[in-house]
């Protein structure tokens, strides 16, 4: 073969992009709930204290409403969002249950530190409909945490606290190295909620619960420092294809 | 808050080992590391009763049983009269005095409290002041110890706008703005309320005589004050969770047993100040109701011998404790059922519901995504916070700095840094979006999903592209397919501002979707990937170092086997390698290959010798071919 016109030059592959890591991260959470039954609602990342706090059963007195846990905007008439929460309790104002919904997307909290972001991304569900028990919250974390993280993983549930659900749980997993992680929060809704939504809470009952993006994308990919996500170095989300 | 673990088994008629308490201590949700005997508990703010040695064990007593192990002062104390005055009964509906006087000042500490300050690192002051911190750790009530000579006027109790500095015990300056709660005396502020005493009333190592007061305090009364102040407070901790409103006297016969056991008193009085006490509520037994919230089948006796195991009284209904302010509804009883016989044993019982299509919404942000991912893009997520304000900004009240302080209204200052700073890091073809909600205000706030893209450097890095620039053009044949629907207006960044010295075009745009007209979203494709969570190799902070080889290669039928043993070329200090030039010359019948090789180490900066080692390493077999070479190597 010595003919120029016979030697093919080397083939080029065109270089894909890619997804933010948390982003690939939430929509693949947003999916899993979506294949159980739950659809997704969408709202605002600036929020009156109305619907972050108090439709929530989150007190003035709580230390979350202090300014040196939460952003205040626009001479205290609002509040940057300290979760999704308030994203279901504008929906279940315009819904009657059966309701299954989820909310994701940004929250803010005033940290900056090593472990801590003042935005990070949560993935939150609420199901609210007659007869709904603990039992059955069980089993739908059990089948979000098989999903994740394999059907052998052990769990454990431990009595947590947050106003808008009672009783409360944290729910941990037996990571490789026999140390508990701490994966998601989740509860039965309180009744009060209910009744700040203008639904019968003799009637209907509700089980919610709540993720953290960050968290399960540092599991999933092995990402030890939580700030690595928001350098915008090629060089690390290039890893993500 | 940390406790001995030698302590706490004190407290339970059963001794468990370390690990049982540990499991159990998990099972009621009191999260804690342990350090030897040291066990560092971390507790749900709502379990203000659980901050002490009894209030842990109350808890634990469901399990382990409790000792009554706690031994109180059993002799007559005298009524005290004080000139005190209550203004404000709403923040402190309970208060209890004990004046007590010893003969000498001068003691040796007993085993347990000697251990107290040994084991858990706390420092001595004064031998009231030591056993009022003593009192907290064992039973969950502060106390505050005043000099008992310093009060002479009237002592008041109120809620009051202050301004004024106000010298601690510690011996800090702070200033007092607003409405406190303080005690005052002969118009002085002495002591901030639930959070700490002033130095003017302060026990040192003489005082004999002293004024204990313990106080049930509102937690709305008290919440927010030592972080305003900046005073790290174990009493604020506690009045902020709420202490047991009904153990003030029990709490002050037990600091005296605690002196009795160290020195001779001369003299002891009590006198207890009660108004506007809100007695424990009750709610109506119902177990059905247990059961419909958990999912379980539990027996009315097996659910009121738990509860009654928690120290709730059981009558025509339930009384809660004195210390639970935190159950109130069916809901908190169904916690307490939960905590007792743990989660693991409640059942599970699925749900049914139907499978949700992907909606719309979604749709159209996929699209866009999938377009952009297909041609090389990586998306970024940047923080909303800038220091720039404009008219329309939403602004922070509360910023962590200056630089935060609003919310930015477009994506492009963002996207500039991002394409900056990974200029800076040797990139040279950059294609970056990010897709965020923007915030402005006009009469309301206005809420507008946006796209934003950036592009510089070369087109891609392969022979055919590698000389060419990311330019309008290529954003024109990417974005705009039909001249109706030019919506995306492509601007180039001046680099004149920007700190860089790169001279490669910026081109940028920025669009609401609800700008791009449905047309266009009709063409796309929606291509959402399975997600792959591959194990991330941590980013390398060292310098890279990139050679260009430029292969001449006279024997045309080696060209191929050049090709594919460049390909193959791998190893860990290569972060990149491509073919950027092949040139078929057809004068002299000769095949130029133009190679390029980026080195970079995860643990070092790499030496010129490593890098021409490794080199030499990949040159040696394409070298090796017959009629390949490298002109002036």
């Amino acid at each position: 073969m010595s003919n120029l016109d016979n030697i093919n030059p080397p083939s080029i592959s065109s270089e894909l992009g890619r997804l933010h890591p948390i982003n690939q991260t939430k929509d693949y959470l947003l999916k899993l709930l979506a294949d159980i039954g739950f659809e997704e609602v969408h709202g605002p990342e600036i929020e009156t204290e109305e619907f972050n706090f108090d439709m929530l059963n989150i007190k003035k007195s709580h230390p979350a409403r202090q300014m040196h846990d939460t952003f205040y905007a626009e001479d205290k008439q609002n509040v940057l969002r300290t979760h999704t929460s308030p994203v279901q309790i504008r929906s279940m104002l315009e819904s009657k249950p059966p309701i299954a919904f989820t909310s994701a997307g940004k929250v803010y909290r005033k940290d900056d530190d090593a472990t801590h972001l003042p935005m990070f991304h949560q993935v939150e569900g609420i199901y609210v409909d007659e007869n709904v028990t603990f039992a059955n919250l069980k089993d739908l974390i059990h089948k979000i945490l098989h999903e994740l993280f394999g059907d052998n993983v052990e769990t454990r549930f431990r009595p947590s606290y947050f106003p808008f659900t009672e009783p409360s749980v944290e729910v941990d997993i037996l990571s490789e190295n026999g140390k508990w992680l701490e994966i998601l929060g989740c509860g039965i809704v309180n009744p009060i909620v209910l009744e700040n939504c203008n639904l019968d809470s003799n009637k209907f009952s509700g089980l919610a619960f709540g993720l953290g993006v960050e968290r399960i994308a540092m599991l999933k990919y092995g990402v030890n420092d939580i700030r690595e996500f928001y350098k915008s170095n090629l060089d690390f989300l290039a890893q993500f294809k | 808050m940390k406790i001995n673990y030698q302590d706490l088994i004190n407290f339970l008629s059963e001794k468990p080992s370390k690990e049982d308490l540990s499991q159990k201590l998990f099972q009621l949700g009191h999260e804690h590391e342990i350090n030897g005997d040291i066990f560092d508990m971390e507790l749900t703010p709502n379990r203000g009763d659980c901050l002490s040695l009894n209030g842990l064990a109350r808890d634990l007593a469901v399990f382990f049983g409790k000792s009554n192990s706690i031994d109180l002062f059993d002799g007559d104390i005298e009524p005290l009269e004080i000139n005190f005055e209550n203004l404000s009964p709403n923040d402190c509906p309970k208060i209890s005095f004990l004046e007590i006087e010893i003969e000498d000042s001068k003691v040796e500490y007993k085993p347990y409290l000697q251990n107290y300050f040994y084991t858990l690192g706390v420092n001595k002051a004064n031998l009231f002041t030591d056993i009022s911190n003593y009192i907290s750790y064992e039973l969950g009530q502060p106390t505050h110890c005043f000099e008992g000579e310093s009060i002479k006027k009237k002592l008041i109790f109120e809620n009051r706008e202050c301004n004024a500095i106000f010298k601690t015990l510690l011996g800090s300056e702070v200033s007092l703005k607003d409405r406190n709660c303080v005690f005052s005396s002969n118009n002085e502020i002495i002591s901030l309320a639930g959070v700490m005493g002033g130095a003017s009333t302060a026990c040192s190592l003489n005082t004999k005589k002293v004024l204990v007061e313990c106080a049930y305090f509102n937690p709305e009364s008290i919440i927010g004050k030592s972080i305003k102040y900046n005073l790290v407070s174990d009493a604020a901790h506690k009045f902020e969770r709420g202490v047991d409103i009904a153990s003030q006297e029990m709490v002050l016969r037990r600091f005296a047993k605690v002196v009795q056991d160290h020195a001779k008193i001369k003299s002891i009085k009590l006198k207890s100040f009660t108004e506007g006490y809100k007695q424990s509520p009750t709610i109506p037994i119902d177990v059905d109701k247990i059961n419909k919230i958990l999912g379980t089948s539990l027996g009315r006796n097996e659910y009121l011998k738990y509860l009654k195991a928690l120290n709730f009284e059981i009558a025509d209904e339930i009384k809660v404790p004195s210390f639970r302010h935190d159950i109130e509804t069916n809901n908190d009883l169904a916690e307490e059922i939960a905590r007792v016989i743990g989660y693991k044993n409640i059942r599970s019982a699925p749900i049914n519901l139907s499978k949700i299509a992907n909606d719309s919404y979604d749709n159209k942000i996929t699209k866009l995504e999938s377009l952009l991912v297909d041609n090389g893009f990586t998306e970024v997520i940047n923080f909303p916070f800038t220091s720039k304000k404009k008219k329309e900004s939403i602004n922070i009240d509360n910023p962590l700095d200056s630089n935060r302080s609003s919310f930015r209204t477009s994506l492009k200052d963002s996207l500039i840094n991002n394409l900056l700073y990974n200029e800076r890091r040797q990139k040279e073809s950059i294609k970056l979006f990010e897709i965020s909600d923007i915030y402005t205000k006009d009469i309301e706030i206005k809420q507008q999903k946006k796209l934003g893209l950036i592009v510089s450097g070369r087109l891609a890095n392969n022979y055919n592209d590698f000389s060419k620039k990311l330019d309008n053009k290529y954003l024109k044949n990417l974005l705009i397919k039909d001249s109706t629907e030019d919506v995306f207006k492509i601007i180039e960044i001046n680099r004149n501002s920007l700190d860089t010295k790169k001279k490669d075009k910026i081109y940028y745009v920025e669009i609401s979707l609800e700008n791009i007209p449905k047309s266009f979203f009709s063409k796309l494709r929606a291509n959402k990937k399975a997600i792959n969570f591959v194990t991330y190799k941590p980013v390398s902070d060292y310098p890279s170092s990139t050679r260009d080889f430029s292969f001449s290669i006279e024997d045309l039928g080696q060209v191929n086997k050049v090709i594919t043993l460049l390909d193959r070329v791998s190893d860990e200090m290569i972060k990149d390698s491509f073919i950027f030039d092949f040139f078929k010359n057809n004068k002299t019948k000769i095949v130029k290959i133009g190679y390029r090789c980026i080195f970079q180490s995860y643990i070092k900066t790499l030496s010129d010798e490593e890098v021409n080692a490794k080199v030499q390493e990949i040159l040696d077999p394409i070298l090796k071919i017959e009629g390949v070479s490298i002109p002036g190597m």
